[in-house]
């Protein structure tokens, strides 16, 4: 089942004296339940198409469509909205809001949207013990390593059950252990709950679990290539 | 920052305000009880120039009409006759103020600012004729004079002067001074400067000399133009912080200066009025204004104009202080708040992106600024009232700027006090210019492109 359609995307960025073609011409079909990579050298586009399909950016030309809904055509304040139910974000620097617990973090979403606390609690807990963190629920950012703390914005971001989660290199910031346990618990959550995980990332060890590696080279889609099951192109 | 800044603000606005409405407070009350009372009543055209022959006509009349008007507490008649004030060495213009003493006690407090040692206020019979007097014009008129005699050494050794200053006091012993100009000269020539700050004004109210005995001539002309006068001993000196008041204003029994000028005990220039409340000054002076149309009416405000506008005057000053104040205050906010933006730039861009609407961050940037102002709010009112609270019973000391502050009619002193309505609506206003100025950082916020904003460190 299609989540997620680009098509013949393009991304123009005018300075004053330069046109910078960032994404130019992309097409791609996201199914639902992928544990997607898109690559590429820096420069190549990732960022900025992973913006775009987040709603976070407007393509110059082409349509981004998530499950029908075609993104350039909302509102700002519905763009916003729909961000917050349908799409989830996981940032290269973790970015959890310095004065909330990790519990009050990963339920900050659940909040603007009105949950009620009993079920609000019940997700929160359910979260926090798939990444691994139920004993950490009431320390603060500052008081999390870095992989712990990128494992609650993966909490965060799963919060409001969304139809894909975008994460721009979530590892970059990591040490190799804490990279690797990571894409085991994201890997874990797409396989056994079906979460559709759609990765920017220059790390070998991102694009070896990724079953589909999309590569990017100069705002064009180079590659696109399929893994097996067992991990071969 | 925003805290600190409202607090100081707060803080800044309502002592300020506390002090200078203190001083003015003072000055009106001191006016009102000590010099001129409520409502004057004099011949309309006596203050052109002070004729003798100007007085109130039909005087048994008016003052039976006053004792029946409800708002009306005390009057007073008063004769008033300007001439001069001689002693031996020196002489001084005045105003003699022929005054009944217990009548004068019941419109004005004057009586009880007498400094002690100087004299009763008439109350001790005498054969001579008695005059009371400003501390100002006694210093003048070499009345008041300066002594250092082992006495006075010995009660500076009991204070806490250090005996190093004492003793270069001490070969001073047994000498007199006429004038305080040509004490201090002298006490300034041995001391050092350090000294002389800090200790002068204790040597100098130790050194403050007076006898009972001494007399001066009060001089004028007569209803005939005639010159006469006596000679009067003084009956109390008084002190009222107020250099013109205590310079020009002689008060003598009304019956001897009525027999003195050829007036008789029934005349009065002026009538000198209390009310029960000073509020109903304005309304009381047209009450009787058209009660007496053929008589001068005049309410505290006209009779001291200054003191009218001053209180008047000093409302709009509170205002564009207070403005000014939260003109600061409000660059202030505006500067912390769009730091706060600033710092807090990629957490809004995350905050935008994982689905924070507008309203939102709006509302977010807009409750912190409330909250730090409200915070700053408080704590601004609860050090300002403290403080007030504490000085206002303990009042500030401006000693060293003691002969300005009577010169213009203040005291030194000064016991601050602010009117709670005022209170609350300086914070009221704080708070609100902290709402506002963070209207302009919470919109910038709101202009922030979260892709953009994501990207910055």
């Amino acid at each position: 089942m299609k989540i997620l359609e680009i098509k013949n995307v393009h991304k123009i960025y005018n300075s004053s004296e330069v046109q910078v073609h960032a994404v130019n011409g992309v097409n791609l079909d996201f199914e639902k339940g992928e544990f997607s990579a898109i690559v590429g050298p820096s420069g190549s586009g990732k960022t900025t198409l992973l913006n775009m399909i987040g709603g976070l950016d407007s393509p110059t030309e082409g349509e981004i469509r998530v499950d029908q809904t075609n993104l350039a055509g909302l509102k700002s304040s519905r763009l916003i909205d729909f961000r917050m139910r349908h799409i989830g974000f996981v940032f290269q620097s973790y970015n959890l809001i310095p004065v909330l617990t990790a519990k009050e973090n990963v339920e900050f979403i659940m909040n603007l949207q009105k949950w009620n606390k009993r079920e609000r609690d019940k997700r929160t807990y359910e979260l926090l013990e798939a990444v691994g963190l139920k004993d950490r629920a009431h320390s603060r950012p500052s008081k999390l390593s870095g992989g712990q703390q990128q494992r609650i914005a993966v909490a965060r971001a799963l919060a409001s059950k969304p139809k894909f989660v975008l994460a721009d290199e979530p590892t970059a910031n990591l040490d190799t252990k804490s990279s690797e346990n990571l894409l085991n618990i994201m890997e874990e959550l797409n396989r056994e709950e079906g979460i559709t995980f759609i990765f920017s990332t220059h790390d070998q060890r991102v694009m070896k679990k990724a079953r589909r590696v999309i590569t990017l080279e100069d705002g064009r889609v180079i590659s696109d290539e399929w893994k097996k099951k067992n991990g071969s192109s | 920052m925003v805290i600190a800044s409202v607090t100081i603000g707060i803080f800044g606005g309502v002592f300020a305000v506390a002090v200078m409405n203190g001083a003015i407070e003072q000055r009106v009350d001191s006016a009102l009880n000590n010099e001129i009372s409520h409502i004057h009543i004099n011949h309309p055209g006596f203050r052109d120039n002070y004729d003798i022959h100007l007085t109130i006509p039909d005087l048994d009349s008016v003052m039976g009409q006053l004792d029946e008007t409800a708002e009306v507490k005390a009057v007073s008649p008063r004769i008033i006759i300007s001439g001069m004030a001689n002693t031996a060495s020196k002489s001084a213009g005045v105003q003699i103020v022929g005054i009944d003493p217990s009548l004068e006690k019941s419109v004005v407090d004057l009586h009880e600012e007498i400094i002690p040692g100087t004299g009763d206020f008439f109350e001790t019979a005498s054969r001579y004729h008695l005059a009371f007097i400003g501390q100002d014009l006694a210093k003048q008129l070499n009345i008041i004079r300066y002594v250092i005699d082992e006495q006075t050494i010995s009660e500076l050794r009991e204070s806490k002067i250090p005996e190093a200053t004492v003793e270069k006091l001490v070969p001073f012993t047994g000498e007199r001074f006429h004038s305080e100009e040509d004490f201090e000269k002298e006490v300034k020539a041995v001391l050092a400067p350090g000294e002389l700050e800090q200790y002068g004004r204790l040597i100098r109210e130790k050194a403050w000399s007076f006898s009972e005995r001494t007399r001066m001539t009060l001089t004028f002309l007569d209803g005939d133009q005639v010159q006469t006068g006596a000679v009067f001993r003084i009956a109390g000196i008084f002190d009222i912080k107020n250099t013109v008041f205590e310079m020009s204003t002689v008060m003598v029994k009304k019956d001897v200066l009525a027999g003195l000028a050829g007036l008789t005990e029934n005349d009065a220039h002026k009538l000198i009025i209390r009310l029960e409340d000073m509020e109903q000054a304005k309304a009381v002076s047209s009450l009787l204004s058209k009660k007496f149309p053929h008589l001068e009416v005049l309410g505290w405000k006209e009779i001291q104009p200054d003191l009218a506008l001053m209180t008047d005057l000093v409302q709009q000053f509170y205002a564009v202080f207070m403005l000014i104040i939260l003109a600061a205050l409000a660059f202030g906010i505006v500067n912390t708040m769009l730091m706060v933006v600033l710092e807090r730039t990629k957490e809004l861009g995350m905050l935008t992106a994982i689905g924070m609407n507008k309203k939102r961050v709006f509302s977010m940037i807009m409750l912190e600024s409330v909250f730090l102002s409200l915070i700053g709010g408080v704590v601004g009112m609860i050090v300002s009232h403290v403080l007030v609270l504490f000085t206002s019973s303990r009042g500030i000391n401006f000693s060293q700027f003691e002969e300005g502050f009577e010169a213009m009619g203040y005291t030194s002193h000064i016991y601050p006090e602010i009117n709670p309505g005022f209170f609350i609506t300086v914070t009221i206003l704080i708070i609100l210019t902290g709402i506002l100025s963070s209207v302009y950082p919470a919109l910038k916020a709101l202009k922030l492109d979260p892709a953009e904003a994501l990207r910055t460190e």
